[in-house]
This record gives C-alpha cells, sequence and structure tokens, in this order.
C-alpha cells in the first residue's frame, strides 16, 4: 500500500508538477516557526551596513521544490566553504587531510551542481538563485576553527535531511536525500574523528536512543543564516 | 494513511479482497489485541500488520515487516560487537580508543535493538534475537575490522533501501514521545553511516587494517577486502544500482553533464546506494549463520 512511494517511472515522477498542498499535520509542526521566520523576512528589509553587499531575501518555495531548494541552499553553503578550505589549506594540514577534505569539497559540489540540474529540470522557474557565502567570521589558517566550522556544516546538513525527510511527498527525492545524508553523515564522522579522535557519534548529535539529530527548518536556517548574506525564508518547505 | 484507501487500494490488486475480508473479524481481533500495547498513533502499522496476515502476504510493503527487518540487522550487529568486545582472539589488539570505539558502537546497536523492540511491542519477530554465528570473523584484528565495515556499510544500504516502505505519517508513541517511523529510520541510518565511516578510518591505520588508501566513504564499489556483494547491485538494479552508480535523477551521467567535470572517484563516493531486504539477507547469510 506504501509501495507507490518508490514505485513509478523515475522520470515522470520527476517531471510531474509539484503542488503540494499545505498538510494541517505540517501547519501544525510550523505554525510556531513561522513567527521567527517572518522577523527573519521583515529583518531583510532593514538597511544593510555592509558596504556593497546585496542582502536580499530569498525565499525556498514550498512542496517538494521548497525541499530541494533547501537542500540546494546548504549545499552550496558547504561546497563554497570547503572550496575555500582547499583555497587556502590551513596552517599544518597533513597530505592525508588535504586528500580527504579535496574529495569532500568535490562531493559537496557535485551535491551542489546535482541540484541545481535537477531543480532546473523539475521546476525551472522556482530554484533560488545562487548564494552569496559569508565566512568573516573564519579563519581559514586555523586548523581548529576550520574543522569546527567543517563539523558544524556537515553536523547540520545531516540534520537538516534527516528532518526533511517526512516532509518530502516524492519517493524517488527521497531516496536521492537518503542517497546524500548518509555520505554528509560519513563526513561528519570523518572531521569529528579529525577534531577529536572517537567523537565520531558524539552524545551532542546521537542520542541516548541511538538516534542522530533530526532538525526543523527553521532550526537549521537560523544556525546557517551565520554564513549567507541573503535572508533565507524556509516557511513553506514541505508545506 | 486511512482503512477505506487501505481497501480500496487492496481491491485494485485484490477484487476478491472484500470476500477475504469476511475472516476480517480475525484481523480486527488482532488488531484489538494489538492496540492494548500500542497507543493510537501507532494504528497505522498494526492496520498494515492486521491486513498483511489476513492476506497471507510476506513482504516488506508495511511498517512493521521493515521494523522487523531493521530489528534482525541491529539484533545481528549488536550481537556481533558484542562477541568481538568479549572474544579471547581480540583481547590483545582490540584495546585502547578501538575498543572504546567499539563500545560506543555497540551501544548505539542496543539503543537502536531496545528502540525498535518497544516499538514493535507484541509484534516484534522472532521474540527473542537469534544466535547469531560469525565464524572467523574474531581470529583477528584485522578480519573484525573487515566484517565491521561490511556490516555497517550493508546496513546503511538496508536503511536506505526501506525509506519509501515507509509512510511519512506513520507513527508510534513510546512513554508520551511520539515517534516519526520514517524519521526514526533515517536517524538510525545516519548513525548507521558515521559508524562506517569510523570504522573505515580504523582499517586506514596500516597495522590496523592494513588498507592504507581505504576513505571513511565509498569509492566506485571498492570492496577493500569485504564482500564484493556488499557494494554491489540489489534487485532491481535500476533501483539499487552499485556503488559505482554515477546516474541520478534522472541524469544519466554526473561526471559531464553537470557543467563541471568530476571523476567517477568523486560522483561515486558522492553519493550512497540502497539496498533491497532480499539482497541484503542473502549478504549476511553468506557471513553469518542464524
Amino acid at each position: 500500500m506504501s509501495n507507490n512511494l518508490i514505485k513509478g517511472s523515475d522520470e515522470a515522477e520527476f517531471a510531474k508538477p509539484l503542488y503540494v498542498p499545505i498538510k494541517r499535520r505540517s501547519f501544525f509542526m510550523y505554525a510556531g516557526a513561522t513567527a521567527g521566520a517572518t522577523a527573519l523576512l521583515l529583518s531583510g528589509c532593514d538597511d544593510d551596513d555592509s558596504g556593497g553587499s546585496n542582502s536580499n531575501s530569498v525565499s525556498l518555495g514550498s512542496g517538494d521544490v521548497g525541499v530541494l531548494n533547501y537542500a540546494y541552499a546548504l549545499e552550496q553553503l558547504e561546497a563554497a566553504f570547503y572550496a575555500q578550505v582547499i583555497a587556502t589549506p590551513y596552517t599544518g594540514i597533513t597530505t592525508d587531510e588535504r586528500t580527504a577534505l579535496t574529495a569532500i569539497s568535490k562531493h559537496e559540489a557535485i551535491h551542489r551542481d546535482f541540484f541545481k540540474a535537477a531543480i532546473t529540470a523539475a521546476a525551472p522557474t522556482q530554484i533560488i538563485p545562487g548564494l552569496t557565502p559569508d565566512f568573516s567570521k573564519i579563519n581559514f589558517a586555523d586548523r581548529t576553527q576550520v574543522l569546527t566550522a567543517a563539523k558544524t556544516f556537515e553536523d547540520l546538513g545531516v540534520g537538516a535531511y534527516n528532518g526533511a525527510g517526512a516532509l518530502i511527498q516524492s519517493g524517488t527525492y527521497l531516496l536521492l536525500a537518503g542517497k546524500i545524508v548518509s555520505v554528509e553523515a560519513r563526513h561528519a564522522a570523518y572531521i569529528r574523528d579529525l577534531l577529536t579522535p572517537g567523537s565520531f557519534s558524539g552524545s551532542d548529535v546521537v542520542n541516548a536512543a541511538g538516534l542522530d539529530q533530526a532538525l526543523p527548518v527553521a532550526t537549521v536556517l537560523a544556525a546557517a543564516q551565520t554564513y549567507i548574506k541573503e535572508t533565507i525564508n524556509g516557511d513553506n518547505v514541505g508545506k | 494513511m486511512n482503512l477505506f484507501n487501505i481497501i480500496s487500494e487492496l481491491e485494485k490488486v485484490d477484487p476478491e479482497i472484500m470476500d477475504r475480508l469476511t475472516h476480517r473479524r480475525s484481523a480486527l481481533n488482532a488488531l484489538g489485541d494489538l492496540s492494548k500495547k500500542m497507543a493510537l498513533a501507532a494504528a497505522p502499522i498494526a492496520i498494515g500488520s492486521a491486513f498483511n496476515k489476513a492476506m497471507g502476504q510476506q513482504t516488506l510493503a508495511d511498517p512493521t515487516a521493515v521494523l522487523n527487518y531493521a530489528l534482525l540487522l541491529e539484533r545481528l550487529e549488536y550481537s556481533f560487537y558484542t562477541q568481538a568486545l568479549a572474544a579471547p582472539t581480540l583481547t590483545a589488539t582490540l584495546t585502547g580508543a578501538a575498543r572504546t570505539a567499539i563500545q560506543t558502537i555497540q551501544g548505539h546497536e542496543l539503543a537502536h535493538v531496545n528502540l525498535l523492540t518497544a516499538v514493535l511491542g507484541s509484534n516484534a519477530s522472532p521474540a527473542q534475537s537469534p544466535t547469531f554465528n560469525f565464524g572467523s570473523a574474531f581470529a583477528t584484528y584485522q578480519s573484525f575490522l573487515t566484517f565491521a565495515q561490511a556490516f555497517e556499510d550493508t546496513g546503511v544500504r538496508a536503511y536506505k533501501g526501506q525509506a519509501g516502505n515507509i509512510p511519512r505519517t506513520a507513527s508510534a508513541t513510546l512513554s508520551g514521545t511520539t515517534y516519526n517511523l520514517l524519521t526514526v529510520a533515517l536517524q538510525i541510518h545516519s548513525v548507521e553511516a558515521r559508524h562506517a565511516a569510523h570504522v573505515r578510518y580504523m582499517r586506514r591505520d596500516a597495522t590496523a587494517g592494513a588498507q592504507t588508501t581505504i576513505m571513511p566513504w565509498i569509492v566506485n564499489a571498492d570492496s577493500n577486502g569485504a564482500p564484493a556483494a556488499v557494494y554491489g547491485a540489489g534487485n532491481p538494479a535500476a533501483t539499487f544500482p552499485a556503488e559505482s552508480n554515477i546516474s541520478q535523477g534522472g541524469i544519466t551521467s554526473l561526471t559531464t553533464m553537470l557543467g563541471a567535470t568530476y571523476t567517477a572517484d568523486d560522483v561515486s563516493a558522492a553519493f550512497d546506494e540502497g539496498l533491497d531486504n532480499t539482497t541484503v539477507t542473502t549478504i549476511a547469510r553468506s557471513v553469518v549463520t542464524f
């Protein structure tokens, strides 16, 4: 009875219009978050102090396209971060670390480019633009700072995908998210082990029931917003 | 999901469903029995299970079957690490940080077993864990880590392969906490991926795993000494391709069609692949007796 989630031609599923009515459950789930996100949106209207930067508001949209844009936004952030890590390696980086971080930077770039292509194919008018990262708070010469930021991004990515899974209508997209989230978890474990050996699944991310984080959209965006110049509005993601 | 939808769905595949459901008294009796142990929120599972019994089906098309399948894998993993930590052949080598890490992983597997057992209640099948015989897995530290990698990577693929079989609204309530079952499966799935990455990292140490080039992620379908089937295609291969897959979401080649050129190593590693339950069970039975 639930097989329809994975059945059906991938292409047909992909090309389907992605209109999704608001579900009562998700409405209640996010009703509380709306007020805060609205405030975020409004704050985007405030005058901007950083000279020359274009601090627009970007809406991720609704339904499955909203979830895809949400993932695309996070992957853009991660890809930009690791590109910087590789361009300006931290002091004392080992050959092993450089190899692994280069691979991670490729994975994130592939995720970013994949979402761009997939959303362009499925909903060309609804794809969000390229975002402007802001890594001014990270000293890329400092190993601990870089790896701590990397840990934040990876754990956040895992929590974001885990939290978004139940918002996804399409079985095709759900499986794709699953294919990516476990790679993010592998990254997270590796980065955490670099920072603190043995912390690959520490109790700060895996609870007593053995469950990883599953974060609401609003929580993830609030954390990610620090590193993105545009103001991201995810009010309707998955609705 | 509601009852009428289920019946109309069943009628599509089985026009005689209403005749069969003259036996629905027994199906609903089973349901009533279950509802004593499971909260109302878990009704979708109970209903699916009751109808499965009425239909005599043995598939993973309902959450109960998926959860029992997950329970088997978690019991296998928990038993594996428990036996490893007690194995006299590993006392000299599985020490220090390595032992601590394995204890951490073992603790998570036990937590998964306990959570799944609690969610399933009287639907847990079999009620007691089977006895697992891992053969020569614990003969050396290297062989132990090779098995651990195989189990963790297979576990990641197994959960991923079932994501579409859990309705996104299915839930269960335990001790006042309501769990969305799909979310729970995803939360376990990423923990297994963290374990897999760490075990692979342990093998990277030449003296520990003799795999100096292994990465925390899966490059192509490289098995690094584990059974090749762990990284191969499932059934159907179109849904469950090998880990070397470079085609995703209708884009036939991510190495050349994304506007930049990427290597097959990087593309294959950027996506983990799911695996069907039959292939997973076959892999498990190829190395474990239970």
